[in-house]
């Protein structure tokens, strides 16, 4: 039954293009030209920024789960591979096919700028998950704040060490923002807070195999590391563990030799980590709520609600980011051996 | 002028008495990188006293392990004049089906649901990298494209094959049978790097001294005198591509024993790392020319290169930039040592 369901949607899909393009395109005159304002149940096109990481794939999965919950009228998403030029071609086919509400996560935060340029001429809406782009208008970004997993991966890594020893870090791209700010953070958090602390900033670009040769080698150099920050889970875990565990490293919790390993992400197998004491903790990034938060902001701008600053319901933060721009920052929660078997955590709710 | 001495004219069937210059010349080729790591190694000894520490030789080596493989089956098709760019999806796609088809299909194992006992794991995957070879030599030989078009076809379809079965997800449920060769050590060496080791080796003999393995310079160098002199250019190249694709999926199964998953961009990009090691090992882009010695001299340089930025802390920012710049000065260091043009 699902794939008669699907071949259905690709000829609708189908039916949609060669409609827009018959149309030529021109989407202004006529069709609801408030765009924003008014009808609820109209389209809204949602572009995922990629399918090879083990986050996105969870984020993927909540989608169309939460769309329906909300009952927002979503069209078949699309895939942008990590590629900020499919993502505008992406989203000039959505809007081509009439979406009055876009939901995007650009990975290149500075290139998608003409992109929102023209869909705030549209008056299309854009709602932007995980990335805050660096400039254009956006209804609302839809972020977890990424400094406060480096400050939090910091703080709990200095105060396991006694505000001494050697850690090493795993960057994750320096070309995304996301793997900047965690970098930055971190390194500005442990110089003020544990000046004690020596860091080694491996650079990886999210590579598990970068990730394993480094800590072979720093290991070799310095037998006595005594933390390990890894930016993502779903890249660096299992190499981290594969070299722990050749080199006799991988301790239990209470052994003083232990080697203290905090972790971003918070998928499935992390949590199973910290459970079997392999890992000490990690900052789950909430994919639920990204795409939870993500499809509400999309169907609120299509009935036309603004936010003000402020707390909101949710236990999370809007703050005004600058150019008229609002951002509800997440809570992404510390995850250790006592709050792991949270049911709230979205790495307890999938997989299973 | 030693330039009609290159091992391609070793192939024609020359009288025994001219056979044993050109060997000595080849040999003379195949040491051109020699110099430049030992320079490499000298400044490594004085920048950290860990360089030359057994322990942190030998992860060197397990680390370049799966990629020795790729470069050693690069190699072989480079010299048969053949080009195959689809070995770094080939890394990751073979351990994956291989894997999908032995674990069962939950949420978390990413299985196809078909069960197989998990011991024809390893066999599987070697398969699957003779059938991505196999079918590359029959687009290449048999429908006579390009085969820089092929691989790239291929290159992309494996990639999408990989994320499509896995889900896009890594994949953490492996059979122990599977990682056994890329985790566990023989008499105090990895087992991988035993592996890459006697698999170059054989290589090294079969295309030195046999009449099989020399037949590729002859149709590297030249294809219709390689016909001409009797040679069955196509099963020989064939049987290449098809090698190359079980040289793939081998070093897909050391590279995952050795992180302990497989993630869904597994070998990408590596490709330009296999071809920087083979044409810095003086492996011709143009076929015919290269030993396999050379090329593995490569792969040991760009480990030690690595090895030795991330002793030094190198900025992140940098590493890239920095990385690059020592190899063109390892390429200009090779070229003066030898006095040979590089191509």
């Amino acid at each position: 039954m699902v794939p008669v369901r699907r071949s259905v949607k690709t000829i609708a899909v189908a039916a949609a293009v060669v409609l827009a393009a018959s149309a030529c395109g021109e989407s202004s005159p006529g069709s609801a030209p408030g765009g924003a304002a008014g009808d609820p149940n109209a389209k809204v096109g949602v572009d995922f920024p990629r399918a090879d990481s083990d986050f996105w794939n969870s984020y993927i999965q909540y989608v169309p789960r939460f769309a329906k919950e909300l009952n927002v009228n979503m069209m078949d998403p699309t895939n942008s591979q990590n590629k900020v030029e499919t993502l505008v071609a992406n989203v000039q086919t959505l809007t081509g096919q009439g979406a009055k509400a876009i939901v995007m996560a650009p990975q290149d935060t500075g290139a998608i700028a003409t992109t929102l340029q023209r869909l705030e001429q549209q008056k299309i809406p854009v709602v932007t998950v995980d990335t805050r782009p660096d400039n254009g208008k956006v209804y609302m970004v839809v972020r977890a704040d990424n400094k406060a997993y480096g400050e939090k991966a910091c703080k709990f890594l200095g105060d396991k060490l006694g505000g001494k020893g050697k850690v090493v870090e795993f960057q994750g791209a320096l070309s995304s923002i996301n793997g900047r700010d965690r970098s930055e953070a971190f390194a500005s958090c442990m110089k003020q807070n544990y000046p004690g602390v020596t860091v080694f900033e491996e650079p990886t670009d999210w590579e598990g195999g970068k990730a394993s040769a480094a800590l072979q080698t720093r290991l070799n150099q310095h037998p006595d590391i005594k933390g390990i920050y890894m930016q993502a889970g779903g890249a660096f875990l299992a190499p981290t563990l594969q070299v722990l565990r050749s080199t006799n490293h991988l301790l239990p919790p209470d052994d003083p030799n232990h080697i203290f390993i905090v972790s971003n992400d918070g998928i499935p197998q992390e949590l199973a980590s910290i459970r079997k004491g392999e890992i000490d903790a990690t900052v789950s990034q909430p994919a639920d709520m990204y795409a939870k938060w993500a499809l509400y902001y999309a169907k609120a701008a299509l009935e036309g609600k603004t936010f003000q600053p402020g707390p909101t319901d949710h236990g999370s933060t809007i703050v005004d980011v600058g150019n008229g721009n609002l951002e509800d920052q997440l809570p992404a929660p510390l995850v250790t051996k006592d709050n792991v078997d949270d049911k709230a955590l979205w790495g307890n709710q999938i997989g299973q | 002028m030693t330039k009609t001495l290159s091992p391609e004219t070793a192939t024609t069937p020359a009288p025994a008495s001219g056979r044993r210059q050109p060997i000595r010349f080849a040999r003379f080729r195949d040491l051109a990188l020699v110099p430049a790591i030992i320079v490499l190694i000298i400044i490594g000894a004085i920048v950290s006293p860990t360089f030359l520490t057994i322990g942190n030789l030998t992860d060197v080596l397990q680390q370049q392990s799966a990629l020795a493989l790729l470069v050693l089956a690069e190699a072989m098709i480079l010299i048969a004049g053949k080009f195959d760019l689809s070995l770094e999806s080939t890394i990751g796609f073979a351990p994956v089906l291989a894997i999908a088809l032995v674990v069962p299909a939950t949420d978390q194992a990413h299985g196809l649901g078909t069960e197989w006992p998990q011991w024809m794991a390893i066999p599987l995957c070697l398969l699957i990298g003779a059938a991505i070879g196999g079918l590359n030599g029959l687009l290449i030989l048999k429908f006579q494209l390009s085969a820089f078009i092929v691989t790239l076809g291929m290159l992309i379809t494996v990639r999408g094959l990989h994320v499509g079965v896995s889900g896009g997800s890594s994949l953490f449920q492996l059979p122990p049978s599977f990682m056994y060769l890329g985790f566990e050590k023989w008499g105090g060496l990895a087992a991988s790097v035993w592996i890459a080791l006697i698999a170059f080796v054989i290589g090294i003999i079969v295309l030195s001294y046999f009449r099989q393995g020399r037949s590729l310079y002859a149709i590297g160098g030249n294809v219709d005198a390689a016909k001409a002199a009797g040679i069955r250019t196509n099963a020989v190249v064939w049987t290449v591509l098809v090698l190359g694709g079980v040289l793939a999926a081998l070093a897909g199964i050391l590279e995952t024993g050795r992180l302990g998953a497989i993630g869904a961009n597994m070998g990408e990009g590596m490709i330009f790392t296999v071809f920087a090691a083979a044409v810095i090992g003086g492996i011709s882009l143009n076929g015919g020319k290269g030993t396999l010695f050379g090329a593995l001299c490569g792969v040991l340089m760009l480990g030690l290169i690595q090895n030795l930025l991330t002793l030094m802390s190198v900025d992140g920012h940098w590493f890239g930039a920095i990385n690059g710049v020592i190899i063109l000065i390892a390429l200009v260091l090779s070229r003066l040592t030898t006095g040979k043009a590089q191509e």
